[in-house]
């Protein structure tokens, strides 16, 4: 059952005439995992503020088409309806700090006490998040003490915490290393095994390949590309519009590029593909 | 990393324990009371007789009476100084070439001087020994808006925010061989190249903020909880009503000895 429908989206912010998502048609299933991809500028951000309702009614500007997040009519729902169905998490992990607690586990609490949700509940949920992101151990710590990476964990673990069935995460990795990555995509995953409706902006090509259900690619406000990991992160498509590849899928296409490989093999996307692909060649 | 909350001094002391709102009653009727006292011997007994053996009580007395020498016994001297030169009176004590001091200038400046030292060392002892979420938590649940709250915490936090945030901004410029020392032409010109990116890139900042606070339902209307729940006790509230009461009543009798007099 599609939990976010979007049909002839477009939308231009204020004061400015090129529109920044262009007719974008996209239905996504409840459960899954979507990765968003495309370079700097493609709408990536725009799309996750819509999904959580910050485009149209944060941003204004001119909306046209028709979206339904969780049976909820976005252009006739509210914000303050949006905010229990889509989570949003974005790239600077310091914004995002409320500025109103000093510690990390009151932090966390922010989010629950504005839902009114009862102390025990509340304390329950802190604990998993907080569990979940790898940070209970600086629970008692001020958010402005910690470093990048710890500050983007604890973003992650606020919006966890709001337990609603959509989270949008905005490149949730940018400040991570390669171990702290890794741990968002598991979480991700365990996220989507319990039902939850995950939506990354990312650029880590490697991780999406590995853990997305499905990725969507943006170029210039329109949807390029949309299939699974397979389908779209061996397109040529991706090399032509400066998107890139993963690794394992450059190294490939080079060897067939140079008659080292068979040209009817599928290109890879993560190391064992790639293992068995140069096993063949 | 050394955290500090504004000037809060954490300590496990009967006087942090007591209900913030406790503090903010009696912080508040101490600075009336020094404002009504018709004799400024009274208002400078307050910080010596209750202020300062509070702070003990409160396991805070060294850097309170520290706080007090640094801040509030030179501007008391100085205000003392300035009003006791300039304030005009009748009765001449003595004068020095065009310099002169008044019985009556001595006097008012005495009254001035002593309400400010009362204020100011009351002030400084609710600061050191409230923390502000304590503080925060405890009017919210009592009712005040939530964005006052906002307000009041977040500019705490974000002045050392914005001051780390100036120093990157001044280091980075200084790499582009900006001259930020020297004289004060020097120093004026280096000023715009440091405090235009500090605005702009603050004023940026304020729309994430904003986004981050909405999508944490801060504006979602409906009952809030709170995880931290500030004790308060029926001893607690008797003593303010009481302390409220009493304030009524000296100024009561303040306003009725300055109608009868």
């Amino acid at each position: 059952m599609a939990i976010i429908d979007i049909v002839d989206l477009s939308y231009t912010y204020p004061h400015t005439n090129q529109p920044a998502l262009r007719t974008i048609n996209l239905s996504i299933e409840e459960g899954s995992f979507v990765a968003l991809i495309g370079a700097n500028g493609a709408g990536k951000s725009t799309l996750c503020y819509t999904i959580t309702g910050f485009v149209p009614h944060f941003f204004q500007g001119e909306f046209h088409g028709t979206v339904t997040i969780a049976g909820k009519d976005l252009k006739s729902s509210e914000l303050k309806d949006m905010v229990t169905t889509a989570s949003l998490v974005f790239q600077k992990p310091q914004n995002q700090i409320s500025g109103t607690k000093f510690t990390v586990f009151d932090e966390v609490a922010f989010g629950l006490e504005n839902l009114g949700v009862p102390r025990e509940e509340m304390i329950k949920r802190i604990e998993r998040a907080l569990e979940l992101t790898g940070i209970a151990h600086l629970a008692e710590r001020s958010p402005y003490a910690l470093s990048g990476g710890q500050q983007q964990r604890l973003a992650f673990a606020s919006m966890l915490a709001m337990d609603t069935p959509i989270l949008v995460l905005d490149e949730p990795t940018s400040q991570l290393d390669p171990i702290g990555s890794r741990e968002v995509f598991e979480v991700v995953e365990r996220l989507t095994d319990e039902g939850k409706t995950v939506i990354m902006a990312e650029h880590k090509l490697e991780w999406i390949a590995a853990f997305a259900d499905r990725v969507v690619v943006l170029d210039e406000g329109s949807i390029l590309l949309d299939g699974t990991p397979d389908e779209v992160l061996t397109s040529s498509l991706l090399v032509e519009n400066d998107i890139g590849s993963t690794r394992y899928t450059s190294v490939a296409r080079a060897a067939q590029e140079q008659a080292l490989a068979p040209q009817n093999a599928n290109l890879p996307i993560s190391l064992e593909q790639a293992e068995r692909f140069f096993k063949q060649a | 990393m050394n955290e500090t909350i504004g000037l809060y001094i954490d300590r496990d002391s009967p006087l942090h324990r007591l209900n913030p709102l406790t503090k903010v009653v009696f912080t508040i009727c101490i600075v009336i009371l020094g404002f009504i006292s018709p004799w400024a011997w009274i208002t400078f007994a307050i910080p010596v007789l209750i202020l300062i053996p509070m702070s003990f009580w409160g396991q805070i007395g060294v850097p309170y009476l520290r706080a007090l020498l640094k801040i509030v016994v030179p501007l008391a001297l100085i205000l003392l100084v300035m009003q006791s030169l300039f304030l005009p009176g009748e009765t001449t004590w003595f004068r020095f070439w065009f310099l002169s001091v008044e019985y009556e200038s001595v006097e008012r400046s005495l009254t001035l001087v002593s309400r400010l030292v009362s204020m100011t060392a009351s002030f400084i002892l609710f600061l050191f020994s409230t923390h502000p979420s304590r503080l925060m938590t405890d009017l919210t649940r009592r009712g005040v808006s939530p964005i006052v709250t906002y307000l009041f915490i977040s500019t705490i936090q974000l002045i050392p925010l914005m001051r780390t945030k100036a120093n990157t901004i001044m280091d980075a410029q200084r790499a582009r061989g900006l001259e930020t020392e020297g004289n004060i032409v020097t120093r004026s010109k280096a000023l715009m190249p440091m405090l235009a990116p500090l605005v702009f890139g603050s004023l940026v900042d304020v729309e994430e903020r904003a986004i981050a606070i909405e999508a944490r339902a801060f504006r979602v209307p409906g009952k809030r909880t709170h995880l931290t729940i500030v004790p308060d006790s029926q001893a607690q509230h008797l003593f303010r009503i009481a302390l409220i009461v009493l304030t009524v009543v000296l100024i009561g009798v303040r306003l009725w000895l300055s109608l009868t007099s």
